[in-house]
């Protein structure tokens, strides 16, 4: 019950974060996706299961505020969100660097399969905003990065 | 859980996007139940932040930082008093082709034209497609309405899904938005197509075509049946003629979308009045 609770947060801190950002600068959508963040953060930390749902949730809840094709943003995530809990689950990627790399390898195949889906399958043109999607990747590991270190950190205080 | 089970429940979840996926294929753009659904249960989300925000925006200006706000007084004031007196200039130039009481009534129904709604989310997928409104069907928001900035320059119109509290806006930068259009000088006719990075092509105008020119604006034509005509849209910035048939002529649309806080909804269809 507790993990359902802390899920649903990290959704609707993902959906004030994204409104916040695109209140302050709209462009800073196409560099900081907060929902792929939360997916990759419960992916880590409460593996594929758990992802997988994440993944679900907060891609639909994306697709839901945009006018691309409902769906396609849910099935990367969740596919994301599956392969987070499951590889991290297979190989050790508790060392900072570890974590890094292996985030920003996930959040690119996230980003490849989403604009892929899009642009070939549904004829949606790709927009490259000048280049600033490509930040998008390594933004989202640091973040990620961060915030499941801190926690790993902090488990280890208390226990 | 085994990992066999795992792999179904993934497999699962996968269908389950492909059949959401799949079934909007004969349905257009037309959104899913589910779609509205997901969309009217986190929009008062993004209201409530969105609200909170402005309050502390509103504190912050209204209450703490009252720097230059004398100046802005005054600016607004100047302005108010030219805006009132070409109203009254406009009014009384009316009042020599149409009656007095005709005038009145299309005034009030002018007046009655305009909902200013809220900015509360962008398109996550691509900026440049569509943003939501805080206003719905209950504040009288329907499919297709015009939708404007401050300034009365052209935004958009209301597409599906609309809840009654929330609706969206596809942008005329959309790569599926179409708007016809002309040229202000020569009245070249074209539609205006998004390119999905924040400018738009005019589109359809032939390359032997020798009057339109870069710095011309380009307002709308009233010929696409959605948006009334003579709304200023944006400025002619580059003409190629590259292509075989057409030239390629890209227009920079006068909206700012990080300027983009509060617009104007057209809920009376403007042609109806003319």
């Amino acid at each position: 019950m507790r993990h359902i609770a802390e899920g649903v947060v990290g959704i609707v801190l993902a959906v004030v974060l994204h409104t916040i950002l695109g209140k302050v600068f709209a462009p800073l959508l196409i560099v900081f996706n907060a929902f792929s963040w939360v997916v990759l953060y419960f992916g880590l930390s409460r593996h594929e299961v758990f992802g997988a749902f994440m993944g679900t949730a907060c891609g639909l809840l994306q697709d839901s505020f945009s006018m691309g094709v409902f769906g396609v943003g849910g099935l990367a995530k969740t596919l994301l969100g599956f392969g987070a809990g499951y590889i991290s689950r297979k190989i050790n990627v508790t060392p900072v660097t570890r974590t890094y790399i292996f985030v920003l390898a996930l959040a690119a195949v996230e980003l490849f399969l989403w604009k892929f889906l899009e642009l070939f399958l549904f004829g949606e043109r790709f927009s490259a905003a000048g280049g600033l999607i490509l930040l998008q990747p390594p933004i989202t590991a640091l973040v990620v990065t961060v915030a499941f270190q801190v926690r790993r950190r902090m488990e280890a205080r208390r226990s | 859980m085994k990992e066999k089970k795992r792999f179904l429940l993934l497999l699962g979840l996968v269908f389950l996007h492909l059949l959401l996926i799949s079934i909007q294929v004969p349905r257009g753009n037309e959104p899913t139940y589910f779609e509205r659904a997901v969309f009217t249960l986190f929009g008062p989300v993004e209201h409530g932040v969105v609200s909170f925000f402005r309050g502390l925006k509103n504190f912050w200006g209204n209450y703490v930082y009252l720097r230059d706000v004398q100046r802005q007084n005054q600016s607004l004031r100047d302005e108010a008093f030219r805006l009132r007196q070409e109203n009254m200039t406009l009014k009384n130039l009316l009042l020599k082709f149409q009656g007095s009481k005709e005038i009145q009534e299309l005034l009030s129904t002018v007046s009655r034209s305009i909902l200013v709604a809220s900015v509360v989310g962008i398109d996550p997928g691509q900026i440049h497609r569509s943003i939501r409104l805080n206003k719905g069907t209950g504040d009288g928001l329907r499919k297709d309405m015009v939708v404007l900035d401050r300034r009365g320059y052209l935004v958009g119109r209301v597409v599906e899904p609309v809840s009654a509290r929330e609706s969206r806006v596809q942008l005329i930068s959309d790569e599926d938005s179409g708007v016809g259009v002309l040229t202000e000088r020569f009245r070249v006719v074209g539609i205006l197509q998004g390119d999905a990075e924040g400018k738009c092509r005019l589109k359809y105008v032939v390359k032997t075509n020798r009057e339109v020119q870069v710095d011309e604006e380009v307002l709308t034509s009233g010929l696409d049946g959605i948006y009334p005509s003579g709304v200023p849209i944006g400025r002619i910035v580059s003409i190629a003629e590259d292509a075989e048939l057409f030239k390629e002529i890209v227009v920079e649309p006068y909206f700012d979308l990080s300027d983009l806080d509060q617009v104007a909804v057209l809920i009376v269809d403007l042609r109806d009045l003319s």
